[in-house]
């Protein structure tokens, strides 16, 4: 071809383009485009241009501040003399989140405006040529530096009339960030968290921040909204390379999803703070676990305490605890009785009460003290640690075992002067503050399986919190579990209200051996899924052996004395076979039944499904939580729930809990838990929603439909 | 459940992200790692030498920026020349189309001309983790104290376009420049620009 045929060509096609107005460019993975939001420049009258840019599906250019990498995309204008082109009003970004880093830009159909002053001194009837060369980083996995020369030729009119574009201009301003005032807003900084302090306006659930200068906050770290008291906060973290000049905090918030869900209450501003040092709790956010307002709902202290107050009295109920303590109340009861009758000197029933709840207290305290105490050393524990220790179930097991053996009257025995009976010893003990103070000690040994299961993810939650406040929280616990028993020694007209001693209570003791056995089932079964089931059996034959040891000792105390050498030789084989396998070997981590559509969770696994394009459930869980349990059974193992996972092609995975497992407790931490159960449920562009604790099929299936 | 030992207490102890540890003015990070050529090389080893890590990705267009603008080879002839050990890190995970065998990077820098001390592969994304990589080219500079002096982007013209190098401020010449008159680096940390480090996931 001739060069001046190529001229020709390439003319020809200039003026077509002209003709039109403007061509959209094609360019790699967008089509690029320079657009007016009316059909005409009228002479004096700002104009409105913008750069439109429709991404290929996944492709995804950069905001203002683009975060972790990227490169905000630019504009460089030629315009006829007079006119003068402003910034680009950026429209609110989205966060990207590629790997374990985090980018704020734009995807799908997207314009950027730039206000343009236009010179009153043009004549109307000529036209005018709108150039501009538009430069961006486009990136999906990989990235590609994009751009365009672009143009756009408009008449110049007395009037003009909104263009084909116009619509999309008034989407951008809809989406435009202004400046807003937030109530009573502060911005403080403590090492490197920040937090911004606020009266809320109605209905926030979820809450953004994108930085609007760069080195200000690190893009991937979790921001955490809390409701508090007074008001509510949002936590983000300082970049590691945060400039020294960081002393005022702007950015744009952006709630409930933005201006783009404006029906269902979003909306987004702009905001400038100054920041200032002071102390700022700490939240255990995660670089890598995104934003999501999901989790905003965590607990206030008041309700931390009250919960832990509730708790305790529900605790009394627990099959572990409830003989222990009725029991010994009523034994209490009688001895006082006795002893008025006989006019002999003891200690009030106040004084008594004062000392089982000091005892209850004193134990929640240290157990959480000693809880506080190891992860400050680094262990990877949390609330239920007790129970991921095969030694520990087991001894709870032999425990139970031999509580219930005793309240079936195969032997008479006080565990600390804790239980009802009838010897002398147990006469003397009974009256002993001593004696009230060791059976609250004992009440909290035999609860604490109980409320691992039931509370774990309360207790957890405390813990998570700076100690004083964690021990706050198990204090109060402790006080929740010893009111009835405090409340009926310190007014003995509730007394009137049980029923008087008699015989019925030798029925019921024996009755409440039941609940003791039924325990012992529960522990067994936690500690096949530990150890397996020779273990199991093992600590089965000793408690068989254990059985005969306390039978034979009660023979001894009816005094057929030489069945105490035969109790005396079986207790110790017991101990044997109940500890020695369950101490000596570190169990194999607990095979996850991927027998159905679970796997088996580990975060690298997790990272690689979603990678992979997939959605993640993932089911935190253990054998001996029992909240687990339940929502195994009710909700996920449902016919109904399974399919509709399977149609959603949802990734199932199941990070069991039920042995130690330091990856697993990292990864609740992440999300502020420190138990199970936990319920999460990752869509493909890395949202994040987490269940609720107690899951019924709507919640699993609104969830899902939400992918 | 392991058994465990003073030691895998300690590294429990440390802080689960290693996103804030590398900050110029504290200890630079210690790694250890296997050369293109198989050699074994430690922080420590290197100690009483400037050392400059450079963040790399051959599919990556502001890495080639500054390689088809000759750059970055210029930068590294001439700061070996003076003594500096220049270690070019690639942390492309071996699952991303984007991985390059270490014979592969190796060839690559030869037909570029590179003139590092030595080039490493940490496809698991360790060192990078470690010193808060998050693009290419990402820079450090680390004193002969084994004290990081400056972390950061190469230079000041945040663009893929080659003919930016020549007019853009250059962080890392003007560090040592600064390093050698026996002043602080003034822009110690700055933000680095580029593509993401294709991280192993997980």
């Amino acid at each position: 071809m001739s060069s001046l045929l190529r001229f020709l060509l390439a003319a020809s096609l200039l003026l077509a383009n002209v003709a039109a107005g403007a061509q959209p460019v094609r360019v790699d993975h967008a089509e690029a485009e320079l657009v007016a939001a009316s059909d005409a420049v009228v002479p004096g009258q700002p104009l409105r241009l913008g750069l439109r840019l429709k991404h290929d599906p996944h492709w995804h250019t950069y905001w203002k501040v683009p975060g972790d990498s990227g490169l905000p995309t630019t504009l460089a204008w030629q315009l006829p003399s007079g006119f003068a082109a402003g910034e680009i009003e950026w429209p609110v970004p989205k966060r990207l989140p590629v790997g374990p880093l985090m980018n704020f830009g734009y995807d799908g159909e997207l314009l950027l405006p730039v206000p343009v002053e236009v010179p009153a001194t043009l004549a109307a009837g000529s036209s005018v040529l709108l150039k501009a060369r538009g430069d961006w980083l486009i990136c999906k996995d990989v990235c590609i530096p994009g751009g365009a020369d672009l143009q756009l030729m408009l008449p110049v009119r007395a009037a003009a009339s909104p263009s084909r574009h116009a619509a999309l201009f008034d989407r951008a301003r809809a989406h435009t960030p202004a400046p807003m005032t937030l109530e009573a807003a502060t911005a403080t900084i403590e090492d490197d968290r920040i937090r911004v302090g606020f009266l809320p306006p109605a209905g926030i659930e979820t809450l953004e921040f994108f930085p609007l200068q760069e080195s200000r906050i690190e893009p991937a770290a979790a921001q955490t909204l809390r409701n508090e008291s007074g008001g509510a906060a949002l936590y983000l973290t300082r970049a590691a390379n945060a400039s020294p000049e960081f002393t005022r905090l702007s950015g744009v918030l952006v709630a409930n999803g933005g201006p783009e869900a404006a029906a269902r209450g979003g909306w987004a501003g702009v905001i400038d703070l100054p920041l200032v040092a002071g102390s700022v709790a700490a939240t255990a956010a995660d670089a890598a676990v995104a934003a999501t307002a999901g989790q905003a709902a965590t607990m206030t202290l008041g309700a931390a305490l009250l919960g832990a107050l509730l708790g305790g009295l529900i605790l009394n109920l627990m099959p572990c605890v409830f003989p222990v303590l009725s029991l010994k109340l009523l034994n209490l009861m009688q001895h006082q009785r006795a002893d008025d009758a006989a006019r002999q000197p003891h200690p009030s029933m106040r004084a008594h009460g004062l000392a089982f709840a000091s005892g209850v207290v004193l134990s929640f305290v240290l157990l959480a003290g000693l809880l506080i105490g190891l992860r400050a050393l680094g262990e990877q524990l949390g609330w239920g640690f007790q129970l991921q220790t095969p030694w520990v179930v087991a001894a709870l097991t032999l425990l139970f075992f031999v509580i219930g053996l005793n309240l079936l009257g195969v032997f008479e025995f006080s565990f600390g002067g804790a239980l009802a009976s009838s010897g002398a010893a147990q006469r003397l003990q009974g009256d002993r503050l001593s004696g009230s103070f060791a059976t609250g000690v004992l009440a909290v040994v035999v609860a604490a399986p109980c409320t691992a299961p039931f509370m774990g993810a309360a207790l957890g939650y405390a813990v998570t919190q700076p100690a004083p406040i964690a021990l706050a929280v198990f204090a109060v616990l402790g006080l929740g579990m010893a009111i009835p028993y405090l409340a009926l020694t310190w007014v003995p007209a509730l007394l009137r209200w049980l029923p008087r001693p008699g015989a019925w209570m030798l029925r019921f003791k024996q009755a409440m051996a039941f609940p003791m056995f039924a325990a012992c089932v529960w522990l067994l079964w936690v500690l096949a899924q530990q150890v397996g089931i020779d273990v199991v059996a093992l600590v089965l034959g000793g408690l068989v052996l254990m059985a005969f040891a306390a039978w034979a000792f009660g023979l001894a105390q009816m005094g057929a004395v030489r069945w105490r050498v035969a109790a005396l030789l079986a207790a110790p084989l017991a101990l044997y076979a109940v500890f020695g396998p369950t101490i000596a070997d570190p169990p194999a981590r607990a095979a996850v039944q991927t027998g159905d559509s679970w796997k088996a969770w580990s975060r690298a696994a997790q990272q690689e499904r979603l990678a992979a394009g997939a959605p993640v459930f993932v089911d935190f869980t253990a054998a001996w939580c029992v909240t687990c349990q339940a929502n195994k059974r009710l909700v996920l193992n449902r016919d109904a729930v399974r399919a509709a996972f399977a149609q959603s092609g949802v990734v199932m995975m199941r990070a069991d809990w039920t042995n130690r497992d330091d990856e697993i407790t990292r990864e609740l931490a992440r999300f502020n838990r420190n138990g199970v159960p936990l319920y999460v449920l990752y869509d493909k562009r890395g949202g994040i929603q987490v269940l609720p604790e107690l899951l019924t099929e709507g919640i699993v299936l609104d969830a899902l439909a939400r992918l | 459940m392991q058994r465990r030992d003073f030691l895998s207490l300690a590294l429990l102890a440390a802080p689960l992200p290693a996103l804030a540890q590398a900050a110029p003015g504290k200890a630079a990070p210690v790694f250890a790692l296997t050369d293109l050529d198989g050699r074994k090389v430690q922080l420590a080893d290197l100690r009483g030498k400037y050392v400059v890590l450079e963040w790399n990705n051959p599919a990556c267009p502001f890495v080639m920026k500054h390689y088809n603008s000759g750059n970055m080879q210029g930068l590294q002839k001439r700061f070996t020349g003076e003594g500096v050990q220049w270690i070019v890190v690639n942390s492309t995970a071996e699952s991303h189309p984007e991985y390059l065998k270490p014979a592969e990077l190796k060839a690559w820098l030869q037909t570029q001309g590179a003139a590092p001390t030595l080039a490493a592969l940490d496809a698991d994304g360790t060192i990078a983790r470690a010193y808060a990589a998050k693009v290419t080219p990402h820079m450090y500079v680390i004193d002969p104290n084994g004290t990081l002096v400056y972390a950061g982007a190469i230079d000041d013209k945040r663009s893929a376009n080659v003919a930016d190098v020549k007019t853009a401020t250059n962080y890392v010449v003007q560090a040592f420049a600064e390093l050698r008159a026996g002043k602080q680096v003034s822009a110690a940390s700055t933000n680095a620009y580029g593509c993401t480090i294709k991280f192993a996931v997980g």
